[in-house]
Parts: C-alpha cells; structure tokens; sequence
C-alpha cells in the first residue's frame, strides 16, 4: 500500500517537473506561433494584406473592422525601410522580434503628417546610418532592433463599409523594403 | 514478480500523461498571470512582450496569433456577466456606461474559445465607437441578445455561451501608468427567454 502511495507521489513530483519543463521550453519549439505564422503567408520584404479565409484568419482575432498586413524581415543583411501614406481614419503598426515580443509600436498619432515612415536597424546598421543620414531618412523613425528576423503589423480600421476602398489602398500600397545604406 | 515494473508505470503514467494533460488544461485556461480584471472585463497587457512570464509566453507561441502592440490598443475579453455568471446566448445582457478614454473601440462576440461565431446574415455582429448611439452624456446603452431591439444592438446566435471581445484602440489604458481607475462599461442580465 505505502508502496503505491509512493509511486503515485512520484509520478506527481514528475508530473509537475514535466509541466515546468513544458511550459519553459514551447516557445522554442513551436512550429505554429505568430512568427512562423507570418514566414509562411508570403515572401519576406512585403507587406500581405490578410484575409479572414484560412491562413489569415488564424492570425488574426476576427475584429470585422480591422485590416491587417504582415510583412516578415531579416536584418542580418540589410535594415527594412516600412512606409505607407493614405487616407484612413486610424493606422497602427508593431514590430515584433522572431519570439514574438514587442519591439516598437506606435499609431498614427505620433507619425509625421499621418505617413508611416520608419526604419528598422539592428545596432550596428543603425550607428552607421546616424553619422551620415540619407535624405530620404529625414523625417524617418529609426528603431533599433536586435539583430535577426522579425515581422511588422500594419493595421487600419474601416468603422463603416464606405471606408473599405481607402482601408485596402492604403494597406496594399504599403511598403516594406530592404534598405540599401550605401545606394 | 511484476511489482516494480507496475510500480514504476504507474508512477510514468501519472508523471507523463497528468504532466501533459494539466500543461494543456493551464495553457487554454489563461494567458498567464498578468491579468487585469475590471468588472466583467478581462486583458493582458504585458502578453505581448518580453516581461510576460513563461506562462503567458507558451500561451501566446501555442496561439499563434496577432497581438495588438502598447501604442496600438488593448483588448479585454469578458466570458461572466458582472455577477459571474457566464454568458449565454438564450439570455439578453445590456452593455452601458463608457470606455476608458481611446480613440477608438470595437466590440464583438466570438465562441468560448476564441474563434469566430457563425456568420449572421443582414444581424449586426459587431458595433465600433462611430457608430454607436449615445445619451447625452456620452455613454452608451448596447443590448446583446439573440432577439431584435431597438437602440444598439448586438445580434447572437439562438443559443450557446460566447465572450465579449472589445478593443481599445490608442489608449493610454494599454501603458501600465493608465490602469488605475479605469471605468469599463457595465455588462448586465436583463433577462433570458423570450420573456
């Protein structure tokens, strides 16, 4: 009897050994979280306008007044130049790393004129690029960012279906581009 | 003679498969422990950064979903009414009073673990804050039932629980310094049936 009192002890010592082992160690292993997500909706250095059909729907949370672009990037070779203009009531972005934690976000309140202009540079890009600023930087957001992948979140609010057409142009215009520093 | 080896597979069993079992249980059960609970509503606003402890983490890689950033909004999610009961679609709940300052904010019900409801047609299955109707002193009144009404109203399918999702958008609710003394609007029971 105490034998098997023991060896169900065991098994809950190990139980919850297991679950702390679990806990700790899915984000490393997982093949389905946002990131890998995002990689398998289209190519990296663009922006994907998501749909709420299959691939797009399982990202999002089904807000039926938001829309949603990705764009997914890596800065070991080049820094990633995110730009868009238009007209809509309400944009936001957020740039997150390849776990999935936030580096940056920001709404069209504490953009320049509404445009959303900002530059993505791991430390080393980012030093060089400040001793001499490109022009077309100027009015550009630089954010640093570890070195590695990550993805962007554009999104935009459509409160009435009139606001539908100015939503898609403003997303489908968007850009996301490498940025060449010596060009 | 088989003493031990039972011993020891019981004690496996136990281990492995009350380990995994009860890991999947707390994943789906909550995203973690850095909850903010404000009447019936419910948000996460470290979920989607690196403070969030390693229970939030796991939740948010097993998700895989879009979180929204601190300068993009916030969202809170109630499954109870104000007093606890969960949210049944065979009952009519009224949603009133106003939201944490954000300029702007969506609501909408979705199924109990997360997804979306069934397509209504021609119902109105979700409501924003430029096209809600409001009293004079800028609250709102929304009935949230399965059954016409007039006023705001948020269609539900004829039966099932669901949860309330509404998202703040640029507010400074989603920034730590934002959270005390914030007012969410009240979810009520005005009855059940067709009564």
């Amino acid at each position: 009897m105490l034998k098997i009192l023991f060896s169900i002890i065991v098994g809950v010592l190990g139980a919850a050994f297991l679950h702390l082992i679990i806990i700790l160690s899915l984000p490393g292993f997982s093949n389905s979280d946002a990131f890998q997500r995002v990689e398998a909706i289209g190519e990296e250095d663009s922006f994907h306008v998501l749909d709420a059909g299959e691939d797009g729907g399982r990202l999002l949370n089904g807000d039926p007044y938001l829309r949603t672009a990705v764009c997914a990037f890596d800065l070991s070779d080049m820094p990633v130049h995110l730009m868009a203009k238009g007209q809509v009531p309400f944009w936001s972005l957020a740039i997150y790393d390849s776990a999935s934690n936030e580096v940056f976000s920001m709404s069209d309140r504490t953009s320049v004129g509404g445009t959303l202009d900002v530059l993505v540079a791991a430390p080393v890009q980012l030093a060089a690029i400040r001793k001499a600023l490109p022009a077309e930087l100027a009015q550009s957001i630089l954010v640093e960012m570890a070195e590695g992948q990550g993805y962007a979140v554009l999104r935009t609010m459509v409160p009435q279906p009139s606001f539908g057409d100015g939503a898609r142009d403003f997303l489908s215009k968007a850009q996301c581009d490498a940025f060449d520093v010596g060009g | 003679m088989f003493r031990v080896p039972l011993l020891v597979a019981l004690s496996l069993v136990i281990a492995f498969g009350g380990g995994i079992l009860f890991t999947r249980y707390a994943l789906d059960a909550s995203a973690g422990f850095g909850a903010i609970r404000l009447g019936a509503w419910e948000a996460f606003p470290a979920l989607h950064t690196a403070d969030a402890d390693p229970y939030a983490k796991s939740h948010r890689a097993r998700a895989g979903r879009l979180l929204f950033g601190t300068a993009e909004g916030l969202e809170f999610t109630a499954s109870d009414d104000d007093a606890r009961t969960r949210l049944s679609a065979a009952c009519r709940y009224r949603i009133s009073g106003q939201t944490p300052p954000a300029r702007l904010w969506t609501l909408f019900p979705v199924a109990p673990d997360g997804k979306p409801l069934a397509a209504q047609e021609g119902r109105p299955t979700a409501i924003n804050s430029w096209v809600v109707l409001r009293d004079s002193d800028s609250s709102f009144s929304i009935t949230v039932s399965s059954d016409a009404a007039a006023g705001n109203w948020l269609a539900l399918p004829p039966s099932g629980d669901f949860k309330l999702v509404l998202t703040l958008l640029d507010t400074p609710a989603a920034g730590s310094s934002g959270l005390i003394d914030l007012s969410m609007p009240k979810v009520e029971k005005i009855g059940c049936g067709h009564a």
